[in-house]
């Protein structure tokens, strides 16, 4: 009886972790989602810059804002 | 990834809790600046997967009841015939339902008249999912195996077919994770299933086409004639459908990881676009006041 208590415990546990870890995946990536998504939290846009990923945030040399695209788009590439 | 506590947006999150009250994100920046709506299951879909996970778990639990408790014990097998409940049905969902669906899915990626990404994360889900089972099959198997034929495992053709498809699905999964463009990612990861499907059929045939120690099909046998009656039967099929009811749950799941992957992987550009935008705005009328501190600040005060 060992053998099939073994079985069953195997199959199950593996399926249950997995689940688990499935759900936790979505729950992270939802609130990644959430988070770049969702509207500034003031007016600076504090709440858009604390989600950004690092390499946009790695670019404090830019010179001004009116053109914002040079630095910026290195940034997601070298996260690729 | 790890969310922000500081970041008043994180407590929101896309897709709500049970209730789901915001059907969408509070997506307003993403609205105004042209960046692709989140993917977000709609209040029905999501009632439907929460379905399917309670009715696989409820299935799984009566199997296990069933299976251990209720059910006789064999004249020849004793109670290693319990094993019978869940090895049959892992191996269903594995090796029929989900590299099955992956080939499938596969085919109608690379059929011109079909294409749509949504067919290729619907393989890769099925792929990762059916990887799970597969192992779950050959460790049970090899579990079953011992008191019945003396050794862990064998290099019989059931067992090694199966091991085979195994690596196969691995090796596809790995080839995912390089990178590249979608499509491209997509196109050979199709042609890799439907190469390792080829085995599918070879899995299934191999106890008929050569001698193996694996005995023959019992339900799906050539007279379509189950050779397996009464309460066992009873508690077999309940199996199959528990684990094939947790694998579309799984599958629902794992497929909407895969669509928020592509999603923020799409729109990484964008997004990067939009908070320097928004970094920018407010930076005009009063320069360098506030004394901000962060990277933040320090392009206010630039500006």
């Amino acid at each position: 009886m060992r053998y099939v208590i073994a079985g069953y415990v195997f199959v199950l546990a593996t399926l249950f972790l997995y689940a688990v870890q499935l759900l936790w995946r979505r729950r992270r990536l939802t609130r990644a989602v959430a988070r770049v998504t969702g509207p500034p939290s003031d007016a600076a846009g504090v709440g858009i810059a604390a989600s950004a990923s690092p390499g946009a945030t790695a670019t404090p040399g830019a010179a001004s804002p009116a053109v914002p695209v040079g630095p910026v788009a290195s940034g997601p590439e070298g996260a690729r | 990834m790890t969310s922000e506590p500081t970041t008043p947006t994180a407590a929101v999150p896309a897709t709500g809790p049970a209730g789901g009250a915001a059907p969408h994100p509070p997506s307003t920046t993403v609205a105004n600046t042209g960046v692709a709506r989140p993917p977000v299951p709609s209040r029905r879909a999501r009632r439907v997967e929460r379905v399917i996970g309670v009715l696989a778990l409820v299935g799984t639990a009566a199997t296990v009841w069933l299976g251990l408790w209720v059910t006789p014990h064999d004249k020849v097998q004793g109670d290693l015939v319990r094993l019978v409940y869940i090895h049959p049905g892992v191996a269903w969902v594995a090796l029929y339902l989900a590299f099955g669906l992956a080939a499938v899915a596969s085919l109608l990626y690379l059929w011109p008249r079909t294409r749509s990404l949504f067919w290729d994360r619907l393989a890769a889900a099925a792929v990762e999912v059916g990887v799970v089972y597969n192992v779950c099959t050959l460790v049970s198997g090899s579990i079953w195996g011992k008191p019945t034929w003396g050794v862990w495992w064998a290099w019989d053709a059931r067992l090694t077919s199966t091991a085979v498809l195994l690596v196969l699905f691995l090796g596809y999964l790995a080839l995912r994770r390089v990178p590249a463009e979608p499509e491209v990612r997509a196109r050979r990861s199709a042609f890799v299933a439907l190469f390792a499907a080829v085995d599918i059929p070879i899995v299934h045939f191999s106890v008929d086409w050569w001698n193996t120690l694996h005995q023959g099909a019992t339900v799906l046998n050539a007279n379509l004639s189950p050779t397996i009656h009464g309460s066992m039967a009873w508690t077999l099929l309940l199996g199959f459908i528990a684990l094939t009811l947790a694998f579309v749950w799984m599958l629902l799941v794992r497929y909407r990881i895969g669509a928020l992957e592509d999603w923020l992987a799409a729109n990484e550009l964008d997004l990067a676009l939009v908070e320097r935008q928004a970094e920018g705005v407010p930076a005009g009328p009063i320069p360098g006041a506030g004394a901000p501190t962060g990277a933040t600040g320090s392009r206010v005060g630039v500006a």
